[in-house]
């Protein structure tokens, strides 16, 4: 008896140690944990379209040119200053000096060199893992040369306006050759640039951490470790945030972010990042062939009545596919909603060409949040409503998003809900990608198939521009072409919400969506 | 004996190749593969094209999966991973099947005692309040849906931690064997031991609660059984005590279905215990598995993750068809 006495005390105080032990669990100050929904898939830049990865990779490298800290403007990065030759094909960057990587060599021309040479090479030794996304991107580069120590010049086939923007994007970020040619197809997980933080630790699907790079060009940053840790239920994030075992949640829906707006210990941030979400005509189907039906489609949808049921009014309506804060979006003024005359349109179009009412069409979607559109079910089901009330039929065919855009690309839709985050902040990056027909094809993003042979000629001669001026009345003209066609009726603008402990200071998001923490600071304890 | 324990084994086996064969099948027969997955939006033909043929993916499915049975018979190996650059499954693996056996060994140690005992209360005091209230506790527990139970332990405890096995700002603990009860021991770090168990709490409560029902309703209608049955009425008029003829005389009767439904809830848990995982972000097969289907549609890591998880299954029932041989001698003449 006496023994069992004893064991039943020991287990009591046992758990009471567990729970006393939980009141001083104390955490080395200066470390600021950032939970996101899903890890990182690798971190060689040229390997990834992941957001998860984009955002710690522009923590650990630089690009030759970057953003400002705050806005989405050009400013030199690794790059002190750049020229191009008169007819835009020749660019020449004086490399910065004294800027070192993680593992203590230098950066020079010829490190630059072999950065774009992994990515653009088709076999390129240093090469690991030959899928690279945005190899396209790039494609504009004939060569890339190393003139001495510090100065490297691209040769273009053609005058890019992008080429500029397109080098802040992560895929052009300098990687140290040394570090690459070392850990061979571990440089994936161990990987060395010149950025603010290094690699410290990487236990998959658990977290990621960060050290500070204390020699780093533009001075060490703001906290001493990050730590990013995949958590992939919003709410559990949330309810992480509020016990103070992560001081930083993103990527939460307006949903999300209702809750906590009673808290005093958290502030939530909400930004326009560059992004647009749309519904998506198969044009070559009849009779979606008939811009009458498809303009008919565009004023059955209320997109203030959906940003509020859908994104719970954290998204802008749109009108044109280029995001409102983007240089070059066209001014438009929207059709204002109207069901009337949706329904005399369609009745008109129906009468014209011979179908019959209701028009019986199918809407494919993702049956998975976008950062665009974290409720699809929810924005699919609104449209379903809305078409339906003039005179449409409308089937709901959910598909997993590695199904559905296969799916849409291949052209197999009618309608079909989709969106675009900006890559490199210009237009070119929303109207050529998604509307041009040079991306029509079995795994093109031009998933309306929109034909226009001058919207065509407009988007492709703005590519080659390099005045300003210029460039923007063809950007005008093309999305006036966009919006009278309305091959896509763009729904809205979502925005971007950061849920954080007052304890983090001088963070900001940044426009661009980027998760950029050098700035970021740490409070002592709460 | 052992020829009918060699018997079963040979069906095991032959079992295991069936299920991860079809389940190989099954993954390229879907539509979607790991490429465009991986290429998400940005998709390059030629790139994927390549990629596909170096892979092999464009050869008969019988050749593709005889090598992969080769390789894993020859070598062990599991191939890399497609979505994340050329990540050892292996690897992988190593680290996501520990954390479900730590999970799942955790609450098996309460669902299976507790279950017991609540079952075996339920029976001798048939109709009274024990009865009453376990039977009651076992009904939430097979009715409350999984993730909802672990939403609503997370809103009450809000003093215990609800994700991930260790604090997060540890990230300097090198792990020996992946269960980090044991591994914290070893490497000296009491505090941690702690630390990992009040990670433990929440998610082994969660995923013990349907086990839990399950074994005290079958433990409650196999007791009742035996309880009435004349070897107890004898030990009863022989003047036995209360507990020894529950403990000694009832029980061992009543444990053979018992011990039957606990193998296959071990196996069901080990197996995956994806919406558990997925509610308190626990790094285990479940998670891993359900990612690998959904998200990234990955051949090599689904493959990986079946071999494991049909083998821990199969595993599992082989074992129990062994100790029902020894358990229970009639078995053996069959």
């Amino acid at each position: 008896m006496f023994t069992n006495r004893t064991l039943w005390i020991g287990l009591f105080c046992l758990a009471m140690g567990l729970f006393a032990a939980g009141c001083t669990s104390s955490a080395p100050t200066n470390t600021l944990i950032y939970g996101r929904g899903e890890d990182a898939n690798t971190l060689d830049p040229i390997n990834t379209d992941i957001g998860e990865a984009v955002n710690v990779i522009v923590n650990i490298y630089d690009t030759l040119v970057t953003y400002d800290d705050r806005t989405a403007e050009l400013v030199p990065g690794l790059a002190e200053s750049w020229e191009h030759s008169e007819d835009g094909l020749t660019w020449t960057f004086q490399i910065r000096d004294n800027v070192k990587f993680h593992d203590g060599t230098s950066l020079t021309a010829d490190v630059v060199k072999t950065s774009f040479d992994r990515l653009l090479q088709a076999d390129h030794p240093l090469v690991y893992d030959k899928a690279r996304p945005y190899q396209a991107s790039y494609n504009m580069i004939k060569e890339v040369r190393s003139d001495g120590e510090r100065s490297v010049i691209f040769i273009l086939d053609r005058p890019s306006a992008i080429f500029l923007k397109n080098l802040t994007m992560f895929p052009a970020s300098i990687v140290s050759p040394t570090a690459v040619q070392e850990r061979g197809e571990k440089f994936a997980e161990r990987p060395c640039g010149t950025g603010p933080f290094q690699m410290v630790a990487w236990d998959r699907d658990q977290k990621l951490v960060l050290g500070a790079f204390q020699d780093h060009w533009r001075g060490p940053p703001g906290v001493d470790h990050l730590i990013f840790v995949p958590v992939q239920e919003n709410q559990t994030r949330i309810e992480q945030l509020k016990r103070g075992e992560i001081q930083i949640a993103d990527n939460l829906s307006g949903f999300d972010v209702e809750s906590l707006a009673s808290r005093a210990d958290i502030t939530v941030q909400s930004q326009d990042v560059l992004n647009t979400a749309y519904l998506a005509t198969q044009t070559e189907k009849p009779p979606l062939d008939r811009v009458d039906v498809r303009q008919a489609i565009w004023l059955a949808i209320d997109k203030q009545e959906l940003a509020k049921v859908a994104y719970a009014g954290q998204a802008t309506p749109a009108v044109s596919i280029v995001p409102e804060q983007m240089w070059g979006r066209a001014k438009l003024a929207d059709r204002p909603f109207d069901p009337d005359q949706a329904r005399q349109l369609l009745a008109a179009a129906a009468n014209d060409a011979g179908f019959e009412l209701p028009l019986k069409l199918s809407l494919s979607y993702m049956n998975r949040a976008r950062p665009y559109m974290p409720r699809p079910e929810t924005v699919a089901g609104f449209v379903k409503d809305s078409l339906e009330k003039v005179g449409f039929q409308i089937e709901l065919v959910p598909r997993a998003v590695n199904q559905h855009f296969p799916f849409v690309m291949a052209g197999k839709h009618e309608l079909a809900l989709a969106g675009w985050s900006s890559d490199n902040n210009d237009p070119d990056n929303f109207l050529y990608s998604l509307l041009d027909p040079d991306n029509i094809s079995d795994a093109g993003n031009n998933i309306s198939r929109f034909r226009n042979a001058e919207f065509h000629k407009l988007v492709v001669e703005a590519q080659g521009e390099l005045d300003e001026g210029k460039r923007l009345q063809l950007y005008q003209r093309a999305q006036e072409i966009a919006f009278a066609e309305s091959p896509i009726v763009p729904l809205v603008h979502a925005r971007a919400n950061v849920a954080m402990s007052n304890r983090v200071f001088d963070y900001q998001l940044h426009p661009t969506g980027l998760v950029r923490l050098r700035l970021a600071k740490l409070k002592g304890q709460p | 004996m052992m020829r009918q324990v060699a018997s079963r084994l040979a069906i095991a086996v032959s079992t295991w190749a069936v299920a991860v064969a079809l389940i190989f099948v099954a993954m390229r027969v879907l539509p979607g593969n790991p490429l465009l997955a991986r290429f998400g939006q940005h998709p390059d033909a030629k790139q994927i094209e390549q990629i596909s043929r170096e892979q092999g993916w464009n050869r008969p499915m019988v050749l593709q999966l005889g090598e992969f049975f080769w390789k894993l018979g020859t070598r062990g190996d599991l191939g890399k991973s497609i979505a994340r650059s050329h990540v050892s499954i292996t690897d992988e693996l190593r680290v996501r099947v520990p954390a479900t056996i730590e999970l799942t060994l955790v609450a098996c140690l309460i669902s299976i005692p507790l279950g017991i005992t609540m079952g075996v209360a339920a029976a001798v005091w048939q109709g009274k309040w024990p009865d009453v209230t376990s039977m009651a506790a076992a009904l939430l527990g097979v009715s409350i849906p999984v993730f909802f139970l672990g939403m609503i332990l997370r809103g009450v405890f809000t003093f215990l931690p609800t994700s991930a096995r260790l604090p997060l700002n540890e990230f300097n603990f090198q792990s020996i064997t992946g269960l980090m009860l044991v591994d914290t021991l070893l490497r000296g770090r009491p505090d941690l031991w702690i630390a990992s168990v009040r990670h433990l709490i929440l998610p082994a409560l969660t995923l013990s609660s349907v086990p839990m029902a399950i074994i005290a309703r079958i433990t409650r209608s196999s007791m009742l059984e035996v309880l009435h049955a004349d070897y107890v009425r004898t030990a009863r008029a022989k003047g036995a005590s209360f507990a020894r003829i529950v403990w000694r005389h009832a029980f061992p009767n009543a444990a053979v279905p018992v011990t039957n439904i606990a193998g296959l809830q071990i196996g069901l848990l080990l197996s995956g215990a994806v919406l558990t995982e997925t509610v308190f972000d626990w790094p285990g097969l479940g998670q891993y598995m359900a990612a690998a289907v959904v998200r990234d549609h990955d051949y090599l890591a689904v493959q990986g993750g079946a071999v494991v998880i049909t083998a821990v299954f199969i595993g599992m029932n082989l074992l129990l068809d062994v100790v029902y041989l020894w358990l229970d001698p009639r078995m053996r003449g069959i």
